[in-house]
């Protein structure tokens, strides 16, 4: 029976081998999991704006409803660098109540009852989540059909950007930029700087002067 | 896609040990290879995989000719650094894409010895069959597209064979292939590549 020694050996050994296959998530680093995905309203020049105003709280939208507004170290710190980012390039920061050109939120979509979140559905829902009354324009309806429709299965830092300094004359408050961090380490306060500035670093054409 | 493997290996390894008992000339090969990405394939994955197995149950019919089935596994990986990527809605996405493929064969192998019975012996073999292939490219940690096909596979090789042992019926052997891998998906045609083996044999009696 000697010979069949041989059949656990080799079974053994490619089983083994079998195993040895190499892992894409595991040979990533953490800066490597995160995607940085913007998009723009094409048709927007944005030099045409000189100033800006950003929302002082995030919103936690959860499961396609706003779960609160929190303003804890984390998010004090990404409003900062997202407010420094447009500083850099040329714009002037103004209070809310100034008639700022450019209205910026910041959101931390999570889904935790579907496992994604659509994100179609998070701007036909917008208006819930930031109301227009917070720039000054109560009533007033959120438009941009650029934005593309993607679903995702985890939480997701949103930055997005609206034309205030139009909004009267169109009677509504168009998006213009959106930027999307997603991934491991994307609501990590260490990272806040590098995702800031890599949503920035691919969007040249954010600047007063082209 | 390793339940597949598993299943793969199990069939081998139970045929091995139901016709070992009707036959004295059988004989199992475990191999090490590598994979070298040529063509088009390298548009995909350029890396070389050091990252591959075989198993070969062969019937010596005499000295020279043996025949039987072949199966392992080759795993081909690429990690590209950060770009930016132009999605289909227009969006700028900033990722790091790493491509993944797995080939598993499952094919029937002819092999022909020269200069049997000499202490070096040449051989050429020719195998043919199927291919389960498994693709699947990421961004960043996500998913970004996958499929798993399985499709014609051939693989002419060849090599030299070294006897040792007791009665000369164990052996070392190195050899080299080609594999034809049609793969058409996405942008991809094909996976052809280039094998480097080596192998121990093993009498099964």
């Amino acid at each position: 029976m000697k010979q069949y020694a041989i059949v656990p050996f080799a079974a053994a050994a490619l089983f083994l081998l079998a195993s040895c296959t190499k892992d894409p998530i595991k040979n990533l680093n953490a800066d490597e999991n995160r995607l940085y995905i913007t998009n723009r309203d094409s048709s927007t020049n944005f030099s045409s704006f000189k100033t800006f105003s950003i929302s002082d709280s995030v919103a936690i939208i959860r499961n396609d409803r706003q779960h609160e507004k929190t303003r804890d170290a984390f998010d004090t710190a990404f409003i900062a660098a997202v407010s420094n980012a447009m500083v850099q390039r040329g714009f002037v920061p103004v209070p809310k109540d100034q008639n700022p050109d450019l209205g910026i939120n910041v959101s931390n979509i999570i889904n935790t009852y579907s496992g994604y979140v659509d994100y179609g559905n998070y701007y036909n829902d917008y208006y819930g989540y930031w109301d227009p009354y917070y720039w000054g324009y109560p009533g007033y309806g959120y438009y941009g059909s650029y934005i593309g429709t993607y679903q995702v299965n985890e939480g997701v830092i949103s930055v997005d950007m609206f034309n205030l300094k139009d909004a009267a004359a169109n009677g509504k408050i168009k998006a213009i930029w959106n930027g999307v961090i997603r991934g491991t380490g994307n609501d990590n306060i260490a990272n806040i700087s590098s995702n800031v500035k890599a949503l920035f670093d691919q969007s040249p054409y954010i600047k007063v002067t082209q | 896609m390793k339940k597949i493997q598993y299943i793969a290996i199990g069939c081998l390894l139970f045929c091995s040990t139901t016709v070992v008992a009707q036959t004295n000339d059988l004989t199992l090969k475990i191999n090490y290879g590598a994979g070298i990405p040529v063509g088009s394939f390298k548009d995909v994955i350029s890396n070389t995989s050091y990252r591959g197995f075989g198993a070969e149950l062969m019937y010596h019919i005499n000295k020279s000719v043996a025949v039987g089935l072949e199966t392992g596994s080759q795993d081909f990986y690429q990690k590209y650094p950060r770009q930016l990527y132009k999605a289909g809605d227009g969006s700028d996405i900033s990722a790091v894409l790493t491509n993944s493929i797995q080939a598993v064969p499952i094919m029937l192998k002819g092999q022909y010895n020269f200069l049997a019975g000499k202490a070096v012996q040449p051989y050429v073999a020719l195998a043919a069959g199927g291919n389960i292939i498994r693709f699947n490219q990421y961004a960043g940690q996500f998913t970004n597209d996958a499929k798993t096909k399985f499709g014609f596979a051939a693989s002419p090789e060849a090599g030299v064979y070294i006897p040792f042992g007791r009665y000369k019926r164990a052996g070392f052997s190195v050899g080299a292939g080609y594999n034809f891998m049609p793969f058409n998906y996405s942008d991809i045609s094909n996976l052809n590549n280039i094998s480097a083996k080596v192998g121990i044999s093993f009498p099964l009696d």
